[in-house]
């Protein structure tokens, strides 16, 4: 047996799970240690290169801090600083006390389940959620990366793209504004893939602006940097679109009249006008001088343009009133909201307008398409905040008027089309049109997507989506409705959490406000670390990292890259199991079973994971976690290509076609430019709130952007305060990587990993020096939270900015734990709906502090 | 023959994923860095700069280091790469204080990152270094041997770095230097490095 061990040299394909790219792995295993992790240079996702977290895996596998073995709590007492008094049971013990208060639990309200899971977590929470449907539990949670992330940027991803996030045409785009995004800088979807893509971009030639309060990873790269007030991007996209229609008539005609609910008649009551016999909303053709349904052959041409009279009413194109909506945000009226000089957004404005080349068209595989190589993108800094919904909206649109939308050089939905696997057919997807003409997703990663709106219906979740359907994904209303459900009319309260690797405590908003809510909850815990949000656990499971598991849904519509090759992979175990860990998938198997779900579980399986017939699961038999991942393999790539052939090859691919890639020209689906249905989903969604006597703003339900402040901008700043913002590094993914030795090292040299950066004078006139430990206060919290200043003069001066989620305090992370790791900014941000866009319920992420010099490092 | 390598800071996004396959690839404990990412920064607000610069050993063509080497422990293959033989190092350090670009390590006494828990990856990979002695980059001359280009080229996600001949005028390395302005770090000390950069 040693000898045979002393011979083992071998390389497993695999996938990385330490962000949600999903990079294709090939690790080197020597005698059963794994001594590299590599790219896998046959993979189209991120062609064999890694990112430090790619990298650095090895010791987050060996990590001794790990958990091995199932514990349970013995300190009755919950708290975030509170000991729970581990002790090790066995995994027997723990499944019979699961299963026993799972089944008294669905007995009873299965809705007192909650899941809580993240992003990183991308095959096991999927699977969890199919766990939590047939359980029949509505109530899920991605904490801190689903609110940090994208939510109204998702919804509209949804309405405007048919896909979950999107990326610049990295081949062709010539002009990219970034507002708040790492996008090719080592955040954002396909992190590694696009980095290298876009750094080609750079090399020829393309021009990147970025505005940020911040000159982080980002806009380090950006050929200008924009300095910009948290919070207000909305305003400066407003007077961008306002400049662009109002003062330079830069607008792609074609492209709104055929593509887009731009020509369909506005009423004054704001809604579509429809005719009368099939209730189509109706457009103005010139030609003929008379109205007609969108969908009539006998068009001529669309009216973007004009007044007109149908049925005796006003009736105006919805680009008219756009325009005439845009008319008072001026650039001079957003440069006291943002800061930016009004001749800085005219500029921007024209060059984006000019560099859009309306008109102008390229061929590709022989097919002439329109080239417009401008494109917009924005996340996290520019959306998350109060204003949501109507930011976003306005940011999306720079790239819908000048129809940059999903051709050659413009912004590109994230997998919206797919013709499928040539050989089976399978993995097919395509944006469709509804009765109105809009464009409904083919593709979703959850149940359903925002358009066509759910109905409005009570308090049924936990968190106000049952509510407000237009939330795409993971709601920030959940701890203001979790700590206190009568008041949301909620009948019944979380009673159990299943808790799939997230440390939600630390990367939502103030962690007292989130113990509160969570802490008479039994929690169980499939964790890697015993992290913050575990002290609040009754159970901990040993989970099985990425490295040590096996599964198939790793790959998602986000996963791919929008150019290039499909590539799907297998992510499968490259060591022998160690101590008692376990997947998370394996584990709900048995549970299924404990439970007696099986019948509907495999049910939702066949159903969720496409895994058709002959391969389906039938209820009778019962599968393994193996023979599942194999049965599923086979549904989508054929016979041959089962899990032992995935085990050995890592992955499929096959070339994306011009039709996917750049689908819109071969779309009849059109998106809106005026957001018509919101205003009756929120005159419903009022009418719901007030007959639960719930107090809720639904303003923002409105068809046409415009900006409005956060509370932070609403704040008083004749006090001195700042505020305080934190950003992505690519030497961390959320909170989940800071006890990793080799990404501490590297983030300890760099000094805004760790610290604060605040601008040079905005400190002078603090006396803060370059390295001084400085305390920065919240004014709703009362937190104050501590780090080292970083002088910069590449910030706004109103601004501090804090990178990443640092600042642990278990005493389980023995390298994250130490002083000077970084700040967990969340300290700062309140829990309340006052902070929460209503329409995408979305949590704000910018807070005013005062922030003063601290005495000695305690 | 001589072995150069061209960091092109316009690709270069200061992910650090070089320093970090560096650890990996050579296994090298806590505090040694054979590959570091600084951060410079210049311009008043709003006019700012900001530029991420990979630093690690220049494998100068005169290196200043090899000069002062009491032991001979510093040597240069013919192929430009300068190097330690660790067992003539007797960690006197004098070469660490002639390298004018910081990039030579001491390793004091072996370390673990996680104190007395040696992951098994350490376990293995640290018996390729010493205690008291000196370290630092060597192009990767493992990987070299068996024809792989140095760990922080191959893996590079935004392919920043080109390796090659600086020697063979057609090399890409030498085209990039001519072709992009190429320029080296403190070109005034004479020292002449093997590593060039190309502008932001």
């Amino acid at each position: 047996m040693a000898a045979n061990l002393a011979q083992e040299d071998r390389w497993i394909p695999t996938t990385c799970g330490v962000c949600y790219s999903v990079c294709a792995l090939q690790v080197h295993r020597v005698n059963g240690t794994v001594v590299k992790i590599e790219g896998n240079p046959d993979s189209a996702t991120n062609r064999g290169r890694l990112c430090p977290r790619g990298v650095s895996g090895i010791m987050t596998l060996y990590d001794p801090n790990r958990v091995n073995v199932p514990l349970k709590r013995t300190n009755p007492e919950k708290g975030l600083n509170t000991d729970p008094g581990w002790v090790q049971i066995t995994w027997e013990e723990a499944l019979d006390t699961i299963a026993a208060r799972l089944s008294k639990i669905r007995r009873e309200d299965p809705r007192k389940l909650l899941l809580t899971g993240t992003v990183t977590t991308q095959d096991e929470v999927p699977f969890a959620k199919i766990f939590a449907m047939t359980f029949g539990t509505p109530n899920g949670w991605n904490s801190g990366a689903g609110n940090h992330c994208g939510t109204a940027e998702h919804l509209f991803g949804a309405l405007l793209h048919a896909s979950w996030s999107k990326l610049p045409d990295p081949d062709h785009c010539r002009y990219l504004l970034n507002f708040g995004t790492g996008t090719g800088s080592g955040s954002y979807y396909c992190v590694t893939g696009m980095a290298q893509r876009i750094a080609e971009a750079r090399v020829r030639g393309m021009k990147h602006v970025a505005i940020d309060p911040f000159l982080g990873p980002g806009a380090e790269k950006a050929d200008e940097w924009i300095p910009i007030r948290p919070g207000t991007d909305g305003a400066f996209a407003l007077a961008m679109l306002n400049v662009l229609l109002n003062e330079l008539s830069i607008y792609d005609g074609d492209y709104l009249k055929h593509h887009t609910n731009a020509p369909y008649l506005i009423g004054d009551d704001g809604l579509y006008i429809r005719d009368a016999k099939q209730q189509l909303p109706l457009i103005w053709d010139p030609v003929d001088a008379g109205e007609k349904p969108f969908s009539d052959p006998t068009i001529k041409d669309f009216a973007l343009e004009g007044e007109y009279r149908v049925n005796g009413l006003r009736a105006r194109p919805a680009f008219t009133i756009l325009r005439e909506h845009l008319k008072p945000f001026t650039p001079e009226w957003a440069e006291p909201i943002t800061t930016v000089p009004a001749a800085t957004i005219r500029r921007i404005a024209n060059e984006f307008g000019q560099e859009a080349r309306i008109g102008s068209t390229i061929v590709l595989e022989g097919k002439v398409l329109p080239y417009r190589p401008v494109a917009v993108m924005y996340f996290k800094g520019a959306q998350g905040h109060k204003n949501a919904l109507l930011s976003s909206m306005a940011l999306e649109l720079l790239t819908e008027v000048v129809g940059a939308s999903n051709v050659p050089g413009g912004l590109l939905g994230m997998n919206s089309c797919s013709l499928g696997y040539p050989e089976t057919g399978q993995l097919k997807w395509t944006p469709k049109a509804d009765r109105d003409g809009l464009m409904v997703t083919g593709r979703w990663p959850n149940p359903s997507p925002p358009y066509p709106p759910r109905e409005v219906k009570g308090a049924e979740t936990i968190d106000l989506r049952g509510m407000i359907p237009t939330c795409p994904g993971s709601s920030g209303a959940l701890p203001v409705v979790m700590a206190d459900p009568e008041r949301f009319k909620v009948p019944y309260k979380i009673e159990m959490n299943l808790h799939v690797g997230s440390n939600y405590v630390m990367t939502f908003a103030n962690p007292k406000a989130i113990e509160e809510a969570f802490r008479n909850v039994f929690q169980v815990s499939f964790a890697l670390f015993l992290d913050e949000s575990t002290y609040l656990s009754d159970i901990v499971l040993p989970a099985a990292s990425y490295l040590e598991r096996l599964s198939h849904t790793a790959d998602w519509i986000s996963s791919n890259s929008p150019v290039g090759e499909w590539c799907y992979h297998v992510r499968q175990p490259v060591v022998g199991q160690i101590a008692e860990r376990r997947s998370a998938c394996d584990v709900l198997l048995e549970l299924v079973e404990r439970l007696g779900m099986r019948e509907e579980f495999y049910n939702f399986v066949n159903l969720m994971l496409e895994v058709k017939a002959p391969y389906a699961l039938e209820t009778d038999s019962r599968y393994s976690w193996e023979e599942i991942v194999d049965r599923r393999y086979k549904s989508l790539f054929g016979a041959e290509r089962g899990l032992e052939w995935f085990k050995e090859h890592g992955l499929v691919k096959w070339p994306k076609k011009v039709e996917e890639v750049y689908w819109k020209p071969f779309s009849h689906t059109r998106v809106p430019l005026y957001f018509e249905w919101f205003k009756p989903l929120g005159e419903k969604v009022r009418a719901m709130s007030e007959k639960l006597g719930i107090e809720l703003d639904t303003s923002a339900f409105q068809p046409l952007p415009e900006w409005r402040p956060c509370l932070s901008y609403k704040e008083n700043s004749q006090d001195h305060s700042l505020y305080a913002i934190y950003y992505k590094i690519p030497m961390q993914t959320f909170s989940g990587t800071y006890n990793n030795p080799w990404l501490d090292e590297v983030s300890k040299i760099d000094r805004f990993a760790y610290g604060v950066a605040i601008n040079t004078e905005t400190a002078r006139q603090r006396g803060i020096r370059e390295g001084d430990w400085i305390e920065i206060k919240s004014s709703p919290t009362g937190n104050t939270i501590r780090g080292q200043a970083a002088l910069t003069e590449g910030i706004h001066p109103e601004v501090v900015a804090i990178a990443g989620c640092g600042g642990h305090w278990s005493k389980y992370l023995s390298v994250a734990n130490q002083d000077g790791k970084g700040l967990c900014f969340e300290w700062l941000m309140p829990v309340g709906l006052d902070n929460v866009d209503i329409p995408s319920l979305t949590q704000d992420q910018c807070v005013r502090v005062t922030v003063s010099k601290a005495g000695a490092q305690p | 023959m001589r072995y150069g390598m061209v960091i092109d800071l316009k690709r270069c996004i200061g992910c650090t994923g070089c320093s970090v396959v560096c650890k990996a690839e050579n296994a090298t404990p806590p505090g040694v860095l054979w590959l570091r990412v600084i951060k410079h920064e210049s311009g008043k607000y709003p006019q700012v700069r900001r530029i991420s610069i990979p630093l690690q050993c220049m494998h100068c063509a005169e290196p200043p280091c090899l000069e002062v080497c009491p032991t001979g422990a510093t040597f240069q293959h013919p192929n430009g790469i300068v190097d330690i033989d660790a067992d003539k190092c007797v960690g006197c350090r004098y070469c660490m204080m002639a390298c004018p670009y910081d990039q030579r390590f001491f390793n004091a006494e072996m370390r673990y990152y996680f104190q007395e828990h040696p992951t098994p990856f350490e376990q293995v990979g640290y018996q390729r270094h010493q205690e008291g002695v000196v370290s630092k980059c060597n192009f990767c001359l493992p990987r070299l041997e068996r024809g792989l280009e140095p760990a922080c080229v191959a893996n590079c996600m935004t392919k920043a770095r080109t390796f090659g001949d600086l020697d063979n005028p057609l090399s890409e390395v030498s085209k990039l230097v001519r072709d992009r302005g190429g320029y080296q770090l403190y070109p005034e000390l004479g020292t002449n490095p093997s590593i060039y950069y190309l502008p932001p």
